[in-house]
């Protein structure tokens, strides 16, 4: 049985609202995690990094308790390679993968795994030193889904009916590079605007007709997803580039600033994190992190360290911490916390090496390379799993997603799996389970 | 395991043999080398990395095509060491100004001649990644300049020291496995077809004319750089003209034969399909599957890749068989080596890899070998002939699949024989400026 609470203006960033609402809104969700158990709130999860996008969910008594053997495994689904996550609104569920040089958009039910339509188009594996496949995560916005390929097919589908509204290949049609791994920020809605990470600083795109409203210069594009926020009464978009971090004016595409930012291959792939006129950016191969400040004409660095390399997920900011993986998949790499104030390291946890994670409440979920889904307390002084199953085999580096009482997560090779974590779930494990 | 420097002293000794007769060129022991870097990308820094962690070895310069490649390369240089090495776009004005006693040259295979020659006559002691060549002219005039130098000149065939290869020579020619008949070479992985990628502009700081060098300009395509050009064989020789090398050296370094008489190849892109390059979009042209056979005397050695299917039905993906009279015998990577005996009631004899981690080698055994080499005078576990004459056994695989024929070689001469047209295929014109090079 789920209660569904409106919690505040979920669209409006919190480092907008004033201190007091906010805080406000702190002990409403701290209120409601202690009454987890009789009061649950669901939510949906409809783009990559979640409705406020910032990875954090809003959703409460999920339940972290788990048995010896795990938690219920809802049910197992095949979605294709890839490292395409997964967002759910209304009890469906999209993502992709590609399979034999095409990749798939797939609309699956969230409970029961069973496919409600899928859209393919031909596309490059493109395993350039991984297993390759779609890299960004579908987007939904009214009645639509918006999803971006690695080679720059961009395409509107009908959410319910998988029909096409319209499609186009951003790449072709203005001549923008492809950087090397093809694109991977996942499309942003934002207002009347779908801003996607192509060319040098983003591109602009009117949702209902496709139609290019504005576009950048021909340079690498990075490979995080567009993050908007309001910074001196005006709508700012930022991204990583190929060899920056930058921030554009959301209405026109004119660029405001640059924090030069090169990594060895050119890769920006963690969103930047912005909590009032701060940011934080992070990339791997050696480069680490820094906390830029904002201001009219530009930004400061407030503090740069090689101590939070964000080689390919994005960290979680909550009440002041910075949680997530720093180092290279399979070089050497941990879970860490880092303060966003200072940048000084609060804890190193080796058990994991790479991943991606998201919060709910005060609590990180977390999913290993090695498919190791695991809950803990987002503390600032040490990682505390309080529950920890292996759900998947093989490499795992998508960021796994709740929603609406379940845990979805996905491996490279596309094995997708629910885990049933409602308040009220069965007790036994293995339900529907596809053979 | 790390080994001991007397252990590692006594296994190198073993193969090196000293120089006579040559000044001493290095610096005293405790000194530090100057040391420069062509080819700045991933391998080159991994090398580099060896080098520091050394502690004989002070980085002055670092070369690469690409600008941003150098930016963060001198970066983590001043983070490990605290070097502040110049950059420099042309590998030879790097040699002319910073004079270094040590280059490594990590470029892309088409690239290894020129820079590895132009190292040695600027006097410096080279470490060079495998394979030595291109074309086969291109090694032997880079064994020819070491031969007529007084530089110590290393290839990158860590497996020659590898603790686990080691072992597993010794107990192949202590007979362990009897009579070799037959050694099978074979590196297998996944894929499927392959569709073209689109061209684009050449991104900024990166000189692709310098890029493509004495190889025949292209269009730019992300798809060759960074780090795909292993597969277009303007650029290099595929996995026969990587891993390969590797395997056929392992071969070499067990039999006594140096050289087979006769080399066969076939194969192709069955599964990637045809290659596509033009003005739009380009693939791969490197065979995503091949057989070559090379036939010595006292056994046939096959070699065999596949760029799809994986290699599940058996144990390994990767490696050599020995097949011998009392079992067969499988040098592996990261599973070590493992010993099936004929006599079923005889049990499997296995020993573990033991491998510097993530990528699995063995640089830091083969970079102190090469500072002893230099120290000592005297030459190298990895010898400029010891990579030339794997990389040539390589490069005749890929000369054969081309032509369709097989070639009789030999070898005491590096001649084919009869055959006019092959001949003339162990080497390629070069594009302006660049010149072919010779001994």
């Amino acid at each position: 049985m789920h209660v569904r609470l409106k919690i505040g203006p979920v669209l409006i960033p919190t480092f907008a609202m004033p201190r007091s609402i906010a805080f406000w809104m702190h002990f409403v969700r701290s209120a409601l995690i202690l009454l987890g158990t009789t009061v649950a709130s669901a939510e949906n999860w409809p783009c990559w990094r979640g409705p406020q996008h910032n990875g954090i969910s809003q959703e409460t008594g999920w339940n972290a308790s788990w048995p010896e053997a795990g938690p219920p495994i809802a049910w197992r689904a095949s979605v294709g390679i890839g490292f395409s996550s997964v967002v759910v609104s209304d009890n469906r569920l999209y993502t992709m993968g590609n399979e034999d040089n095409q990749d798939t958009v797939r609309c699956l039910d969230a409970t029961t795994g069973a496919t409600l339509w899928s859209h393919s188009y031909e596309a490059d594996l493109g395993d350039k030193f991984f297993e390759g496949g779609p890299t960004s995560t579908p987007t939904l916005h009214g009645d639509s889904v918006f999803t971006l390929s690695r080679w720059g097919h961009l395409t509107r589908l009908n959410r319910i009916t998988g029909q096409v509204r319209w499609s186009t290949n951003v790449a072709q049609e203005t001549g923008t590079r492809i950087p090397g791994w093809g694109f991977a920020g996942s499309p942003r809605i934002h207002d009347q605007k779908l801003l996607l990470n192509v060319g040098e600083s983003g591109m602009a795109i009117d949702p209902a007709t496709g139609s290019i409203l504005w576009k950048s210069a021909n340079r690498d594009a990075g490979y995080s997803t567009p993050v908007t926020f309001k910074l001196q009464d005006r709508w700012v978009m930022a991204l990583g580039s190929g060899k920056s971090f930058l921030a554009v004016d959301v209405e026109t595409g004119t660029e405001l600033w640059q924090q030069r930012w090169l990594t060895r291959y050119g890769v920006n792939s963690a969103d930047p994190i912005v909590a009032g006129n701060q940011m934080f950016i992070s990339s791997g191969y050696g480069k680490g992190a820094a906390l830029l400040e904002m201001n009219a004409s530009g930004v400061n660095v407030v503090w740069q360290n090689r101590d939070m390399r964000n080689q390919l997920n994005s960290c979680v900011l909550l009440d002041g911490h910075l949680f997530g993986f720093d180092g290279d998949a399979g070089v050497s790499s941990s879970l860490r916390c880092l303060s966003w104030k200072t940048g000084e390291v609060l804890w190193t946890d080796e058990s994991i090496a790479t991943g991606g994670l998201m919060a709910a409440g005060n609590r990180l979920i977390v999913l290993s390379d090695q498919g190791e889904l695991i809950v803990a307390e987002a503390s600032r002084e040490h990682f505390l799993p309080l529950a920890r199953a292996r759900v998947l085999q093989g490499k795992c580096w998508t960021t796994p997603t709740l929603a609406n009482g379940r845990i979805y997560c996905r491996n490279a090779v596309g094995d997708l799996v629910c885990v049933d974590v409602r308040p009220t779930a069965p007790a036994s494990s293995q339900v529907d389970q596809t053979p | 395991m790390k080994l001991t420097r007397r252990q590692f002293l006594s296994t190198s000794t073993a193969a090196g043999f000293a120089l006579t007769g040559l000044p001493l060129r290095a610096a005293a022991a405790t000194s530090q080398y100057r040391t420069a870097l062509i080819g700045s990308g991933w391998w080159g820094m991994n090398i580099l990395r060896e080098a520091l962690a050394a502690r004989r070895s002070r980085v002055v310069g670092l070369c690469d095509v690409s600008a941003d490649i150098l930016e963060t390369s001198a970066d983590e240089v001043r983070d490990l060491s605290g070097d502040s090495p110049k950059t420099y776009l042309d590998y030879r004005e790097l040699l002319e100004k910073e004079k270094p006693e040590i280059v490594i040259v990590a470029t892309p295979d088409h690239w290894h001649a020129l820079n590895t020659i132009a190292a040695i006559r600027s006097g410096a002691h080279v470490y060079v990644e495998k394979p030595t060549g291109h074309t086969v002219e291109e090694s032997r005039a880079m064994h020819a300049v070491a031969r007529h130098s007084e530089s110590v000149v290393q290839v990158g065939l860590h497996r020659r020291i590898g603790p686990h290869h080691v072992s597993g020579m010794k107990f192949l020619k202590d007979g362990r496995a009897g009579d070799i008949g037959m050694v099978r070479m074979f590196a297998h992985s996944s894929g499927g077809a392959e569709l073209p990628a689109p061209n684009s502009e050449v991104p900024e700081g990166l000189d692709w004319n310098m890029y493509c060098g004495p190889a025949p300009m292209r269009p730019f395509n992300s798809r060759i750089h960074p780090g795909g050009w292993r597969n277009f064989l303007d650029f290099a020789n595929g996995t026969l003209g990587d891993w390969g090398v590797h395997w056929l050296d392992q071969v070499l370094c067990w039999t006594d034969e140096k050289y087979p008489d006769r080399v066969y190849s076939t194969g192709g892109r069955p599964i990637r399909g045809e290659p596509v390059l033009n003005e739009r979009e380009q693939t791969t042209d490197a065979p995503d599957s091949q057989v070559a056979v090379y036939r010595f005397k006292s056994f046939t050695a096959t070699w065999e890749h596949r760029r799809f299917a994986g290699n599940n039905a058996e144990k390994t993906r990767i490696g050599c068989y020995f097949y011998g009279t009392k079992g067969t015998f499988h040098m592996g990577w990261r599973d070590g080596w493992t010993f099936y005996p004929s006599n079923e009631r005889e049990s499997v004899v296995h020993e573990a890899s033991q491998l510097q981690e993530p990528d699995g080698h063995n640089m830091q055994l083969l970079w102190n070998d090469f500072l002893t080499a230099i120290e000592k005078r005297k030459r190298p576990m990895a010898d400029i002939e010891v990579g030339h004459r794997a990389t040539t056994l390589s490069l005749l695989g890929m000369l054969s699949l081309k032509l369709g024929r097989s070639l009789n070689w030999d070898g005491a001469t590096e001649q084919i024989i009869g055959d006019p047209e092959a001949t003339a295929l162990l080497r390629r014109d070069y594009r302006a400026p660049w010149h072919y090079p010779t001994a």
